[in-house]
């Protein structure tokens, strides 16, 4: 009987919990991402061995944040976490093309534990480049002709869909947002969709 | 011994699955569609349409009725994540497609985008319902118009029909619903769906 008023209560003034994992492989920007949600600063961050964790209270929900190091040693770690997650949080750096393939490697490793197969995915398409930052890199290059600049060729939110092959995925919710951890860009959005997803019932 | 009755038991009580697309242009209202059928078909409350934000990946609804079980896929409809439609074509028993009624200026666009959707063969003999979405609106055309608007052609072998709905009060919802499930059930391409799947083994659920 308590706990049927308990239930009642907390879903009537329903401060919700929600145990999240922020994964990715390392040098995306989970760390920057977990401190830009949870203080709302940038933060320096050097490569993370073993995990952060923070709350961060958002519409309502509570999200435990958990952000895992990303580098390959302790890749084989994540799963440690994975019990009890209700949804995943993946992290790409949108403009390393080089190493995609094994983000999206990884990524569809991830999907196939069983422990995770009722967690929603979002994908953060992180390090997206603004305007600005493309425009100063323009003027460089015209500035100093002699020495080429690369130019800032992040992948955006379809092209990263399609390099990690999200459309395989049938059984479960997913979404992508495009962010820019150091300029707070889309992350919110992305709680927005995880809180309305988690309170529509999920998976 | 208990395999056995528990197989037959299954085959007997075990309910069809089908799955259905929801395609449609941005802003159109296919998730909004998608959280009026949680909310009437199932114990979840949908999200009310004011919490509703545009799409970027894949919404799923689960309904259950009397016989079978409706997956619906709800994708995001802006014209840079229209390419992934189709890798969710082949698994589709059913498309539904979901237009503005009350948004004349956009019918172009959503008639070339359906257009495309129709020519694509993993597509092949799927039902296709037209709904012309968001009936509460006093501007919005009847489902007549709207199908004399878009003139459809090379429909004939396909099994369609046009609907009048709004996802916000839920008018013509019911009746959309008991259309796909009867059509479905007697489509080929459901037949087809069935012996691919068995042939690859159970299909996970």
């Amino acid at each position: 009987m308590g706990i049927l008023f308990t239930r009642m209560f907390s879903s009537v003034f329903g401060n919700r919990e929600a145990r999240i994992l922020v994964l990715g492989l390392d040098n995306a920007g989970k760390t920057t991402i977990l401190y830009r949600l949870q203080m709302g600063e940038v933060v320096s961050t050097i490569p993370t061995i073993g995990f952060n964790v923070e709350t961060v209270q958002y519409n309502n929900i509570k999200f435990q944040v958990w952000d895992l190091g990303g580098q390959t040693s302790i890749r084989p770690y994540w799963r440690c976490y994975f019990p009890n997650t209700q949804a995943v949080i993946y992290v790409v750096d949108s403009s390393d093309t080089d190493r995609i393939l094994v983000a999206k490697e990884e990524f569809h490793a991830i999907l196939e534990e069983e422990e995770l197969k009722g967690a929603v995915v979002l994908v953060f398409a992180n390090k997206q480049v603004t305007i600005t930052s493309l425009v100063f890199s323009m003027i460089y290059d015209l500035e100093n002709p002699g020495i080429s600049v690369d130019l800032p060729g992040a992948l955006d939110d379809a092209a990263v869909t399609e390099a990690l092959e999200l459309h395989k995925i049938k059984n479960r919710q997913w979404a992508i947002f495009k962010t820019c951890a150091t300029k707070g860009e889309g992350l919110f959005e992305g709680l927005d969709w995880l809180s309305n997803t988690l309170k529509s019932g999920g998976g | 011994m208990f395999s056995l009755f528990y197989g037959l038991w299954k085959y007997i009580f075990s309910k069809t699955e089908f799955h259905v697309l929801i395609l449609g242009i941005d802003k159109a209202g296919k998730t909004s569609l998608l959280e009026k059928l949680k909310s009437l078909y199932s114990n979840v409350e949908g999200l009310p349409p004011d919490r509703i934000v545009p799409t970027v990946g894949l919404n799923i609804g689960r309904i259950e009725v009397p016989n079978s079980k409706l997956v619906f896929w709800d994708l995001g409809g802006q014209p840079g994540l229209r390419s992934i439609w189709e890798k969710y074509y082949e698994e589709a028993h059913a498309v539904v497609y979901v237009i503005d009624a009350a948004c004349p200026s956009r019918f172009e666009d959503s008639k070339s985008a359906l257009e495309k959707v129709l020519r694509h063969e993993d597509l092949q003999g799927a039902p296709l319902l037209i709904l012309a979405n968001k009936q509460d609106l006093s501007d919005a055309v009847s489902s007549d118009e709207l199908a004399q608007y878009l003139d459809l052609k090379k429909l004939d072998e396909r099994v369609y029909m046009f609907e009048a709905v709004s996802a916000f009060d839920g008018m013509g919802i019911k009746e959309s619903v008991e259309w796909l499930l009867e059509v479905m059930e007697r489509s080929k391409r459901t037949e087809m769906l069935r012996a691919r799947a068995g042939v690859t083994g159970p299909a996970s659920a």
